[in-house]
């Protein structure tokens, strides 16, 4: 592995960054002083532990939610066809979902407007705390709707690895219900294999603050926000505060994923253990009507918090009752076109680029461990590393490092830091895709007298073609999402649709926020359409590709 | 055309000896036949010939095509037409696309189509060059294959059971299709195979690879 080139460049544009980070992130938080005036401050307590409760309670039901979706679709026969519901919600970064959530259930939000006032009798908003309430349940819901959607493509991913359609045959052949046959026998396979997206998810749920912003509790905020408004204050005082606190939750989030490790295995010798108890459940269907219910409201609910976005931007002055925002919507979008049309460009040109430069340094290192299992699994595993680790911890590092080198804010940290997050996802995708082409194939072209660049060009590339599009569009779509990576190695120099959505977001100007809103989640839906598209085009007379 | 030669080659893996050292050559238009138990090592052979064996084996001695010692070259100047099992056609390319990617002739675009479209109608596949190759039958496949094979202007021809997933009746077809081409263009050819009427059919040397401990053979 280490004789490899391209898989070297490929790791260390990754790793060291963020061991880099992490360890600055130690180095400057370590400050007995700063600590104290953190643990100091009213609130910090509840704040530590509603950031850890949410992320625990939405990482548990997102967890339960997929697995009953897959189970769901492998027995009723439309697998296939979940991957296409689930992209829109995954696509949707976390801001513009937690924006959209926010203009959706608030008491002046599109939800009760729908109802009102034939059904509520309300001429005014209600004095209700639905959004941003104390117990962090609309946070939770953000969570779940993103985060469900994430672990279904996990488990998809997964299920290419597990003879699961023989597997359930057999367990129904036994007389189990399709539920029942599914956690007993093929979740408890699943379950191995997706240990570290789940971990992953954990970790997002603690430390974000692209949903705790618009939908976290307020006073006192998840401590990932008490650090980022910190983070933001001129103040040098409050500022040690904000790198002290970081290793706080660095602490917060291994102990919960130790937890959590523990809670896995718990989890699989449960399964384990009912299935041994024998017992068939095979009337599920009052079981299954739920489940599919639930399913089928969460993803609407998040369905409407996109068309919510829409509405609000399109609005000016909005008044309660009304469900459509009178006047000109037109002209509306056209008196914020050129703002958001510099931020537009931003936004794609920094996703363009971290796109060409993610597959120019994942191709050649899939093409060099194609034939290489292992190597596969522990590239991957290397480059997810910084999807395990708070965002803000390592991010505060780096920040750190940038200022001392004078990189901050230079086009090519923020590049930088936004590949770190595309690879994993790069890799995840496109390295299963090299190793699954026929090698035959390149030693056809070799005695037909092809060199091996040229073998590349005309035989691999093209049979690459459809998953380098995914690909590309995954991501472009990873790159307008990240916030806290823009905002900390830009040094706030690069005004994005997201940095502009979380700042006015954090302001209280939902308006605002829905514009960038509006181009947060119309970028990444865009991409993976077009995406979608020219793959059908591409080699639409050739039945011998696979799709 | 000159003769093939094989001298002293032999393979391993992980030192443990596959087959004794082979030194034998093949006239050009003789077809000669290498059988043996699967796992002897046949399609290594054929593999350390082109230079495309796996990591995993070692091979040793040197191939001839008349004087030109083969074995130092890259695969894709050794000029040697492998055809395997499966016909592996090029899935994104047309069949006269694939027809196109083995054609060696430095022509004219035109020139070239027209030798593609030749070659299809010599075989009895007149207008086929623009079917996507996922829509040909087995046995369509396999003369697809060989022609791409041929086009390409082999020094020799290396079958690896290209005949074993033709059903009966196009197994027969494709077969004498296959030694006739190679007749006519005096190629020597190795084939490689454990069905007794390939053997047959071949009419040349056979070659029973041994494993070094049976003494007896088979």
């Amino acid at each position: 592995m280490l004789r490899k080139p391209p898989i070297i460049i490929l790791l260390c544009v990754s790793v060291i960054p963020t061991s880099a980070g992490v360890l600055a992130a130690l180095w400057s938080g370590l400050d007995p002083a700063a600590l104290t005036r953190v643990l100091a401050t009213p609130g910090v307590g509840l704040s530590i532990a509603s950031s850890i409760w949410s992320g625990v309670i939405a990482t548990g039901v997102s967890l339960l939610l997929a697995h009953l979706a897959v189970a769901l679709a492998a027995s009723g026969g439309w697998r296939a066809r979940l991957n296409g519901f689930a992209l829109p919600l995954l696509a949707m970064p976390h801001l513009a979902m937690g924006i959209g959530l926010a203009l959706l259930l608030a008491p002046s939000g599109v939800l009760l407007r729908a109802v009102s006032p034939w059904a509520t009798g309300f001429d005014l908003p209600p004095d209700w705390l639905i959004v941003q309430d104390p117990a962090a349940l609309s946070l939770i819901l953000g969570l779940i709707l993103k985060e469900t959607c994430f672990l279904i493509m996990a488990l998809m991913a997964a299920l290419a690895q597990v003879p699961s359609a023989e597997l359930q045959l057999q367990a129904r052949a036994l007389g189990y219900g399709p539920l029942k046959a599914w956690l007993a026998v093929t979740a408890p396979l699943l379950q191995r294999q997706i240990r570290l997206p789940l971990a992953a998810v954990l970790v997002f749920g603690i430390g974000n603050v692209e949903l705790a912003i618009p939908l976290g509790p307020g006073l006192p905020p998840t401590f990932s926000v008490m650090l980022w408004h910190w983070f933001t204050n001129p103040d040098p005082l409050i500022n040690a505060q904000a790198y002290a606190g970081t290793v706080l939750l660095l602490l917060a989030t291994t102990t919960t994923l130790a937890f959590m490790a523990a809670a896995n295995t718990l989890l699989t010798r449960l399964l384990r253990r009912t299935a041994e108890s024998g017992r068939r459940r095979s009337h599920d269907g009052f079981a299954r009507g739920v489940a599919r219910s639930v399913l089928i409201v969460g993803w609407s609910t998040g369905i409407l918090a996109i068309a919510a976005i829409l509405l609000r931007s399109a609005a000016g002055p909005w008044r309660f009752p009304a469900l459509l925002p009178g006047g000109d919507w037109l002209s509306r979008w056209l008196d914020v076109l050129p703002v958001a049309g510099s931020v537009a460009a931003t936004t794609i040109g920094l996703a363009v680029a971290t796109a060409l430069c993610g597959l120019l340094l994942v191709l050649p290192a899939a093409e060099r461990c194609r034939r290489d299992r292992r190597t596969r699994a522990i590239v991957g595993a290397w480059l997810f590393v910084p999807l395990l680790v708070p965002q803000m911890t390592f991010l505060f590092g780096m920040q750190v490092l940038l200022v001392r080198l004078h990189l901050d804010g230079r086009i090519v940290a923020v590049l930088w830091s936004h590949l770190i997050f595309a690879l994993p996802y790069l890799w995840g995708l496109l390295a299963p895709a090299r190793a699954t082409i026929d090698p035959r194939y390149q030693s056809v072209a070799a005695t037909l007298g092809a060199t091996p660049l040229r073998t590349w060009f005309t035989v691999t590339a093209p049979l690459l073609a459809r998953s380098t599009l995914l690909a590309f569009a995954l991501a472009f779509s990873v790159s307008v999402a990240l916030y806290l990576p823009t905002l900390f190695a830009g040094a706030g120099r690069f005004a994005t649709a997201a940095t502009e959505a979380a700042a006015s977001a954090g302001s209280g100007n939902l308006r605002l926020a829905s514009v960038h809103g509006l181009l947060l989640a119309v970028l990444p839906l865009t991409v993976f359409a077009l995406a979608y598209t020219t793959n059908s085009l591409l080699f639409r007379n050739r039945r011998g590709i696979p799709r | 055309m000159s003769a093939l030669r094989l001298d002293g080659v032999t393979l391993d893996i992980d030192g443990k000896v596959l087959f004794q050292p082979l030194s034998f050559s093949v006239e050009p238009g003789n077809v000669t036949s290498v059988v043996g138990p699967s796992g002897s090592g046949k399609s290594s052979l054929l593999a350390y010939l082109c230079g495309i064996l796996p990591k995993e084996i070692q091979g040793r001695g040197a191939v001839y095509a008349g004087d030109k010692q083969l074995t130092d070259l890259a695969t894709e100047r050794r000029a040697l037409g492998l055809l395997f099992q499966d016909s592996l056609l090029f899935p994104h390319l047309s069949v006269g696309g694939n027809l196109l990617f083995g054609l060696r002739a430095k022509q004219s675009r035109a020139a070239r189509r027209q030798r593609v479209n030749e070659a299809l109608a010599s075989v009895g596949l007149e207008g086929f060059a623009d079917r996507d190759p996922a829509t040909l039958s087995g046995g369509q496949k396999s003369r697809v294959a060989l022609l791409r094979v041929l086009l390409a202007e082999p020094r020799a021809l290396l079958l690896d059971e290209p005949f074993s997933a033709l059903d009966d009746d196009s197994r027969a077809r494709v077969r004498s299709l296959v030694f006739a081409e190679a007749q006519r263009l005096g190629l020597p050819t190795l084939l490689v195979t454990h069905d007794m009427e390939d053997v047959a059919a071949a009419g040349g040397d056979v070659i029973e690879l041994r494993h070094p401990q049976d003494k007896q053979g088979i």
